[in-house]
């Protein structure tokens, strides 16, 4: 039998520009590859030579559904670099812009990226005809995710007011107040979300087992950030070693690097936490997982859906507990938080952007300067992971018609929430031999 | 009537300008009543390669294939309208464009991504023709809406002409750059954002681009006399217009 190629030229309803291309000679699978031809920005090297003060304002337009994730990764890596500590309440206004974050991107994912598919519509607003309640529902969770970026970043995208040291303005009491009387009402539509993703996601459409990595921060609980590399094999790696997890390469079908683990391709993102971290989960969040535990299925890649909309739960329950810790502390307006002398140095941290592990690190020179950077993006470490579920989904499916091979072939790249713009700016600033 | 055909697209970029259309939660259904979405690659499969009333372009030109599909757009739509400060200037990408790509590509994929293509990143209208751009990096969701609600209208939407200082006078924000030495890039820099870095005690980094008849010169000496360094002033200047003419020509024979 000859050779077929079943080809997505452009996955839509993805944040950038890749496809999918699956070799097949008659029944036997040739070659799987996610095609990433988004054009390069070249971060690492512009950022070199400009000011720390910059890095924040110039790294975050690597994404833009993940902009607190790189603003801020880029912010705590450069106050390594430069010794500069912050105050509790800039850490807790922090975790909030990413649960901020969270909230919006997860929605964003769930009701516009991926429903569509499971549902038979072309996108979210062909889905609204038919099922305009839900719709509304997971656009005003989205908004509310907004809002928080808004109230605490300054903007929803590009979030102006973080910065090195903390933020230009703290929010206004009242606003965080009012924020949490937003989140507390609508926490019946975050369980609404879950059972409507739980109906959506009933098929197994990989059956492939990856490795996971995430981030730990050393506590017994559900959060986003950590100076610690979990990997589902059991091993365990400070972030500053995080280039031995990723050990990047070029390949000649992307403009993306790929990562391999010990010569294995590994995965990160809600699904990777969940594996990880579930038994963390507290509160509705933790209630919910323990009822859907007896399902719960880490091979099958439509469980990353399941597992961003009980994150959605977990960012709603945490914000709330953000909120009232600031309270509890006493709130106060601070200032920027400014270093001490310059000496120069390295600084390495790593943030779980809503889909999946982002590093970033940094080296300033005594006068401030940047002189090398890094970005490791959850897309790209992804990749290769997602080409192994790719190979695996379309076993499964391989007597199906093209159309139904091809649907089944872009729900699992967009299970992972891939974000293209991202992942081209990726890569190891090594100079290969 | 038919409904007007509108199509979003995207060249390299972050993608914030769609995702801002995207954040209109409470606008969109709206919107997608009064409009045909044809192409939209963010928010649909079912894209059509067909004539346009408008199209929006959000990112800047980085790939030679990138400059035929923004010729293809502006074959097929009535008018072709850049929104955000990639399309408008080049952006971030285009902060170095006068650099060497070879040299970029190395330090960021080494020897091995020499099959990596790239042309200097640079704004659409070095390509074709643009009838008008919606500013900032990224849109303002504010004034997208002002945009399609008049171009539905029949009309051209009319953007600020003033400066981010009139917001904040506006707003009665205390000046950061002359009360606090805050380098601002405000009073060269186009209206529309609200003024949101000074409400912050930030200084403006120009997101929004150049105003016309900008006063870079004052602008320029302003930040010298609160101890900016000559160089240090050229990089504010040059984030997200790199290709702004009005600066441009300033800064050319002192860079």
């Amino acid at each position: 039998m000859a050779n077929k190629t079943i080809k997505v030229d452009h996955l839509y309803r993805v944040e950038g520009h890749g496809g999918i291309r699956v070799e097949l000679d008659g029944k036997k699978l040739l070659d799987v590859k996610m095609e990433i031809f988004e054009g390069s920005r070249f971060f690492e090297a512009l950022i070199r030579g400009r000011h720390y003060k910059d890095v924040p304002m110039i790294m975050c337009r690597i994404c833009a559904i993940c902009s607190a994730s790189h603003r801020l990764v880029a912010i705590r890596a450069v106050e390594k670099a430069i010794g500069l500590e912050v105050s509790k309440q800039t850490k807790l206004l922090r975790e909030l812009l990413i649960l901020g974050e969270t909230i919006e991107s997860h929605t964003l994912h769930l009701f516009c990226l991926a429903a569509p598919d499971f549902l038979g519509f072309p996108g979210v607003a062909a889905m609204a005809d038919r099922h305009g309640a839900v719709v509304r529902m997971g656009l005003g969770l989205k908004k509310l995710g907004n809002s928080i970026q808004e109230i605490v970043g300054g903007r929803k995208i590009h979030q102006v007011n973080a910065e090195v040291g903390g933020f230009g303005k703290v929010p206004e009491k009242a606003e965080l107040l009012a924020l949490r009387s937003d989140l507390e009402a609508k926490i019946p539509d975050t369980l609404e979300t879950l059972s409507f993703i739980e109906n959506i996601s009933k098929e197994n459409i990989n059956a492939s087992p990856s490795i996971f990595s995430a981030l730990d921060d050393g506590s017994d609980n559900y959060r986003y950030q950590g100076d610690n590399i979990l990997v589902s094999t059991g091993d365990t790696l400070p972030i500053e070693k995080y280039k031995e997890l990723c050990n990047e390469f070029v390949v000649s079908h992307s403009h993306a690097k790929h990562s391999l683990y010990k010569e294995k391709p590994f995965m990160v993102g809600a699904l990777a936490r969940l594996y990880l971290h579930r038994h963390k989960l507290s509160g509705k969040a933790g209630k919910e997982m323990k009822r859907l535990e007896p399902a719960f299925d880490p091979d099958n890649i439509l469980w990353n859906n399941l597992g961003q909309a009980i994150e959605v739960l977990q960012s709603f329950e945490r914000a709330i507990e953000v909120i009232d810790q600031i309270m509890a502390d006493g709130y106060k307006e601070e200032e920027l938080a400014r270093p001490g002398k310059l000496t120069g140095g390295s600084g390495a941290a790593g943030t779980e952007a809503p889909r999946g592990t982002l590093y970033h690190s940094y080296t300033v020179d005594d006068k401030g300067i940047v002189t090398d950077a890094d970005v490791i993006t959850p897309t790209a470490i992804n990749l290769e992971n997602m080409e192994k579920d790719i190979r695996a989904a379309t076993h499964i499916a391989i007597d199906e018609s093209e159309e139904k091979l091809k649907l089944q072939l872009e729900k699992v790249a967009r299970a992972y929430d891939p974000c293209i713009s991202c992942s081209v700016h990726i890569v190891d600033i090594r100079k290969s031999k | 009537m038919s409904k007007p055909k509108i199509g979003i697209f995207s060249l390299t970029c972050c993608e914030g300008c769609q995702l801002e259309i995207l954040n209109c939660e409470d606008e969109l259904l709206d919107i997608v009543g009064a409009v045909d979405i044809i192409s939209f690659g963010m928010a649909q499969s079912n894209n059509l390669d067909i004539d346009l009333d408008i199209a929006f372009v959000e990112g800047t030109v980085t790939l030679e294939k990138e400059i035929e599909i923004l010729k293809g757009i502006r074959k097929k739509a009535g008018l072709l309208i850049a929104i955000g400060a990639c399309a408008t200037y080049g952006g971030v990408a285009a902060i170095d464009y006068e650099r060497d790509r070879e040299e970029l590509k190395e330090i960021v994929y080494g020897k091995a991504g020499a099959f990596i293509p790239s042309v200097t990143p640079s704004p659409l209208h070095k390509h074709v023709k643009v009838d008008f751009a919606l500013h900032g990096c990224p849109i303002e969701k504010s004034q997208f809406l002002k945009a399609v609600g008049q171009l539905l209208h029949g009309d051209l939407p009319l953007f600020p002409d003033y400066p981010v200082c009139s917001e904040c006078k506006r707003k009665e924000n205390e000046c950061v750059l002359i009360h606090h030495n805050v380098p601002c890039l405000g009073p060269i820099t186009s209206a529309g954002c609200d003024a949101r870095c000074p409400t912050h005690y930030l200084g403006c980094d120009s997101c929004f681009g150049p105003i016309d008849e900008a006063n870079v010169a004052m602008e320029y000496n302003i930040l010298k006399e609160k101890g900016v360094a000559e160089d240090e002033i050229a990089r504010m200047m040059q984030v997200f217009s790199p290709t702004a003419e009005i600066i441009e020509n300033q800064f050319k024979d002192k860079k």
